[in-house]
């Protein structure tokens, strides 16, 4: 017999993974206050544009790094044009 | 109570002990994964690496194995969710990271959606994303997206520079009932009107309710440019999504 899920138990889980997202982006915001949310753990660039800090990758075909020291405002080194 | 020893998967008993600092976090997760299967914790541990394509196939075989999909959300899913916060929460991992578990997690929950549809539980509605013209800033969207997906909506990401014809060709492809536009720069903030008045001339701007946002976007400039909401951030996002939402259906 084909498996059914109880709507109210679903639910529950919807409510509980809007609480764990929720509580991701109230970080992300608190992160983007002091480094770029496009820097990665490894300090690479994944943006898809432009950025002054941006330095060439360590093996071909990979990520960018990034410079940036996170001392300044980091939105001011994205090419925007 | 479980002792870390009792979870099998040694990436997530590896994962507690070089992350997790706080005892009862730890505790809490040792138990949450200690009381799971091996299956389930292959699937967590999946996730928190951030392998969608390991999440897609453990899960597409946990399912035809028989676990519920409840178990799968509990055990797997959500489980490695929970760990992916907390490494957020102590900047051992990055915003790029985080969106990569949660690439993962969409992978396995494409899989228990058949289920939900089988059960008669429908997406609350389908949005579509996307920023607009010019623009290659995606995070904030990412972000709104996730939360979106997260809440029990079905999203379309149509990515970063979209013309206002894309929008509209996904808009009538998959009948949406919403759709948000993001823009992080003042020069493409105004493509969201320009986006908004090809929705007008096309004749269809009734059928989709419009939300907004993005840094420099508010809620003046929503109004002024003519849409119908606009989100200050990704949970705003979600509450509006559910507001035009509603309002599309009794339109």
């Amino acid at each position: 017999m084909a498996e059914r899920v109880d709507p109210i138990a679903w639910q529950q889980r919807l409510d509980r993974m809007t609480e764990l997202f929720s509580s991701l982006v109230q970080t992300a915001g608190e992160q983007a206050t002091f480094r770029c949310p496009y820097k990665n753990r490894h300090d690479e660039c994944t943006a898809a544009f432009g950025c002054r800090n941006q330095r060439r990758p360590e093996t071909a075909g990979g990520l960018r790094l990034c410079r940036g020291d996170d001392k300044l405002d980091y939105r001011d080194a994205w090419e925007t044009a | 109570m479980a002792d870390i020893t009792d979870v099998a998967n040694a990436f997530l008993r590896s994962e507690i002990e070089e992350f997790v600092e706080r005892p009862n976090e730890s505790a809490r997760l040792v138990d949450l994964y200690a009381g799971a299967s091996p299956e389930m914790q292959a699937i967590a541990a999946a996730l928190v690496e951030g392998e969608d394509d390991d999440v897609d196939r453990l899960t597409t075989e946990a399912l035809a194995a028989g676990v519920p999909a409840l178990e799968v959300m509990d055990n797997g899913l959500i489980a490695g969710m929970s760990l992916v916060g907390i490494k957020f929460r102590e900047s051992f991992i990055f915003v790029p990271e985080v969106l990569a578990c949660a690439r993962a997690m969409k992978a396995g929950m494409a899989h228990i959606e058949p289920i939900l549809s089988a059960s008669g539980i429908e997406p609350l509605a389908t949005v579509i994303m996307g920023t607009v013209k010019g623009d290659l800033h995606d995070i904030g969207k990412n972000l709104c997206i996730m939360m979106l997906r997260g809440a029990g909506f079905d999203v379309v990401d149509l990515g970063v520079d979209v013309s206002p014809d894309d929008f509209i060709d996904a808009v009538e492809e998959h009948d949406a009932g919403v759709l948000g536009m993001s823009a992080l720069l003042t020069t493409t903030m105004p493509n969201m009107g320009k986006t908004i008045e090809a929705f007008i001339d096309a004749d269809l701007r009734e059928r989709v309710r419009i939300m907004v946002g993005g840094a420099p976007v508010t809620q003046e400039f929503a109004d002024d440019m003519g849409a119908d909401g606009y989100g200050k951030d990704a949970v705003a996002c979600v509450e509006l999504a559910k507001a035009l939402a509603g309002a599309a259906r009794g339109a």
